[in-house]
């Protein structure tokens, strides 16, 4: 076939569009971790701070959306449960590796942390700060942050090829959150055999 | 006087172990700490300790694999071992009785709760 013909047979072929992305949303308390492609992983952030992880060599990644929960009753007045926080990193980086993720090849980006209402208690530094005392401990990476202020973020992330994007939004999209007990269902029950 | 309860925990992450840790040596038991199950072994290959906690997720060896070796060898067959751990399936709860397990609390725990079941399977 000529090399003009064959051309213009291709000018009229239909253009194969890319599969549609897989929006999920990571509300608060939950994890979400992908190795597909197409996933896309989005939160809104005021005070809450969300952890991205991802593996380059597994190509999996995931992320949380925490904020930190007020201690059991009769404790640590005015301070925080640092309890359930390690817990909600926990169930992400468990997720992680047991999609094949390594954990020493983890690298994190944290966002989120902000302190919506002056005058409140400074609830998002204080998740912030947890955060990234958690990746010390933990000898995880820390590759990007953006972290505090006073606005609120939306951050969209692929996790199988580790591409993300925050930016700033209206603080009226942000849930308005404050700490709260932490979750009945997570009482530390015990169960002797 | 009486002896003070020894205790190994077991856990691969340095948060967890050190929130064990403080709550732990709070209420008076000396605490001694591995980062999975094969540091574990190897720690209790030449030491003693009333109690093990661990988790269940860890590289090298899990703690199911933790516990299946301790309750096959001579030393430790009879060690009170309470599993601590995020999963809540009831398949992995049977699977860690099956291999020997003494009890399951769930993460995050609560130091009360986990005080008065070290307290109550410590001999």
């Amino acid at each position: 076939m000529p090399c003009e013909r064959r051309h213009k047979r291709m000018l009229h072929q239909p253009i194969i569009s890319a599969p549609p992305l897989i929006r999920i949303t990571v509300l608060q308390d939950q994890a979400r971790v992908s190795a597909g492609p197409r996933v896309e992983l989005s939160t809104v952030l005021g005070s809450c701070v969300a952890m991205c992880l991802f593996d380059p060599d597994a190509e999996v990644g995931g992320m949380n959306h925490f904020l930190l929960a007020e201690p059991p009753a009769g404790r640590g007045n005015g301070e925080v449960d640092v309890h359930y926080g390690v817990y909600l990193m926990e169930i992400l980086i468990n997720e992680m590796l047991s999609q094949g993720a390594s954990k020493p090849r983890l690298r994190a980006q944290l966002f989120g942390g902000a302190n919506l209402r002056a005058g409140m208690a400074q609830i998002g530094s204080a998740n912030a700060s947890f955060a990234r005392t958690f990746l010390e401990r933990e000898r995880i990476t820390l590759v990007r942050e953006d972290l505090g202020g006073n606005c609120a973020r939306r951050v969209d992330f692929r996790p199988a090829l580790g591409k993300l994007r925050c930016r700033v939004v209206e603080n009226t999209l942000a849930p308005d959150t404050a700490p709260v007990p932490r979750p009945t269902r997570s009482s530390g029950e015990v169960e002797l055999f | 006087m009486s002896k003070t309860t020894r205790i190994l925990t077991v856990d691969d992450s340095a948060s967890m172990r050190a929130l064990l840790n403080h709550a732990l040596t709070s209420s008076g038991f000396d605490v001694e700490q591995a980062d999975d199950g094969i540091a574990a072994l190897e720690w209790l290959s030449e030491n003693e300790v009333d109690v093990v906690i661990t988790d269940i997720n860890m590289p090298r060896l899990d703690g199911f694999g933790l516990i299946e070796k301790l309750r096959t060898g001579n030393r430790h067959r009879d060690r009170p071992i309470l599993v601590l751990t995020t999963e809540s399936s009831d398949e992995k709860k049977a699977r860690a009785r099956a291999a020997g397990a003494t009890g399951w609390i769930v993460k995050p725990f609560d130091a009360d709760k986990l005080v008065a079941a070290v307290r109550r399977v410590a001999h």
